[in-house]
């Protein structure tokens, strides 16, 4: 049994070397991301062809249930002035759970790549600092790293920084678990199946026993919870913690 | 095919992921919400106009209610009135008519009394005259001859007939 779990594939290598970036890369990651946006998109287009405003579709229902959902989301946890941050949560919530999801027909996650969750939680950082200056100024914003006494203020910056870096760790670790448990329950029900067969003498045995049948049935039963309940969950944390945070930084 | 690490963080990757959500956002955001909105809203606008005509109607309703309720308790209290007024002439009429009974009924009784009156003079005159010529009478028969018993009696039965048929 040799179970191989590695990062993302370069599909392909832009030759020009930048001086702190490095090589531009097509990953396995992008292309699933465009793939994630091209069913978001496409999804969204779907569902608000031909909108009337009276006897509608169910799926013009829906699209409305999605939007008032959204609404309720941002406005009822942060308050009435960031709805126009409705786009942007719905944008986040729609691409990590879709990301999370795709693992379901053999796609790569995006969201298993730690670029990708950095990236987010990267931009919900500068978010919400760049709210919290808004809140109490530059000068109030410097000097909350001083409270409650001068000394706290090394642990204050660690704490603010553990922000983004525990809100991408949250989400890769999740979903990178999911897939690393998913290929060792496939490849040691691999070994269980073939060690059973195995028992059966002559050609028969040897025969079955190349076939994992015990992968069939049960890691659909675990990718419940590893695929479908851990995907959309997170992505509903990843959310949530982005909203309060901006909430809380609103406040101040 | 080469493979990232598992754990690694890729600057281009980064911006890379940054530019799609961001265009996902915008996309999320023309495709998605600005329609829906849209919807709700014209839906929205629809429904004030419908409430905004419904409360119309009713305060026309209300005003022309209103209007009735005058113009019914106008045509009560007229009633009312026209009522009254018929009631009193009916009795003022029904008064003088009995009034004018009355005076009909007495001027009768006293033309009536009037007419007995006459006739009991009439009557007492005419009695008066024929007791005149009686007397006469029996004055001239008496010097005409000389009454026998027979005669006498005669003619006090004469007499006595004669006022039976002239009374």
């Amino acid at each position: 049994m040799n179970i191989d779990i590695t990062g993302a594939k370069i599909f392909y290598t832009f030759p020009y070397d930048f001086p702190v970036l490095g090589k531009f890369q097509i990953t396995e990651t992008l292309v699933v991301s465009w793939i994630v946006m091209a069913i978001i998109t496409l999804l969204c287009i779907w569902l608000t062809h031909d909108l009337k405003v009276e006897n509608i579709s169910r799926r013009q229902a829906l699209a409305e249930m999605i939007v008032e959902t959204a609404d309720h989301f941002v406005v009822g946890n942060a308050g009435e002035k960031f709805r126009k941050l409705v786009p942007f949560i719905a944008a986040l919530f729609a691409t990590s759970a879709f990301s999370n999801l795709i693992s379901l027909v053999g796609l790569r996650s995006p969201t298993a790549d730690l670029s990708t969750e950095a990236a987010w939680a990267g931009l919900v950082f500068a978010m919400i600092t760049a709210q919290k200056i808004k809140s109490s100024g530059l000068g109030g914003y410097l000097k909350g790293f001083t409270s409650p006494i001068f000394v706290m203020t090394p642990f204050n910056i660690l704490s603010e920084l553990a922000t983004p870096i525990s809100l991408a760790c949250r989400h890769f670790g999740n979903i990178l678990s999911g897939i690393v448990i998913n290929a060792l329950i496939y490849g040691s029900l691999a070994v269980a199946s073939a060690a059973l067969f195995g028992l059966i003498p002559g050609a028969v045995g040897r025969v079955l026993s190349q076939i994992p049948v015990l992968d069939v049935g049960l890691p659909a039963i675990l990718s419940v919870y590893f695929d479908w309940f851990t995907g959309l969950m997170q992505a509903f944390i990843f959310c949530m913690l982005t909203i309060m945070y901006l909430a809380n930084a609103a406040e101040e | 095919m080469n493979t990232q690490e598992l754990v690694t963080l890729v600057p281009w990757t980064i911006i890379a992921q940054l530019c799609n959500l961001f265009i996902q956002v915008l996309l999320i955001k023309h495709f998605l919400f600005k329609p829906i909105k849209a919807v709700l809203e014209k839906r929205k606008e629809k429904v004030d106009e419908q409430i905004r005509q419904a409360e119309e109607a009713n305060a026309q309703a209300q005003a022309m209610k209103e209007a009735y309720e005058k113009d019914i308790a106008e045509a009560q209290g007229r009633a009312g009135e026209i009522l009254a007024a018929a009631q009193k002439t009916a009795s003022d009429q029904s008064d003088r008519m009995l009034q004018e009974a009355a005076e009909e009924a007495a001027a009768i009784r006293a033309r009536a009394q009037s007419d007995i009156a006459q006739e009991k003079r009439k009557a007492v005159n005419e009695v008066k005259n024929d007791i005149g010529g009686i007397a006469v009478e029996i004055a001239g028969k008496v010097i005409e001859r000389e009454i026998s018993e027979e005669d006498h009696r005669k003619l006090i039965d004469e007499f006595i007939e004669n006022v039976g048929e002239a009374s």
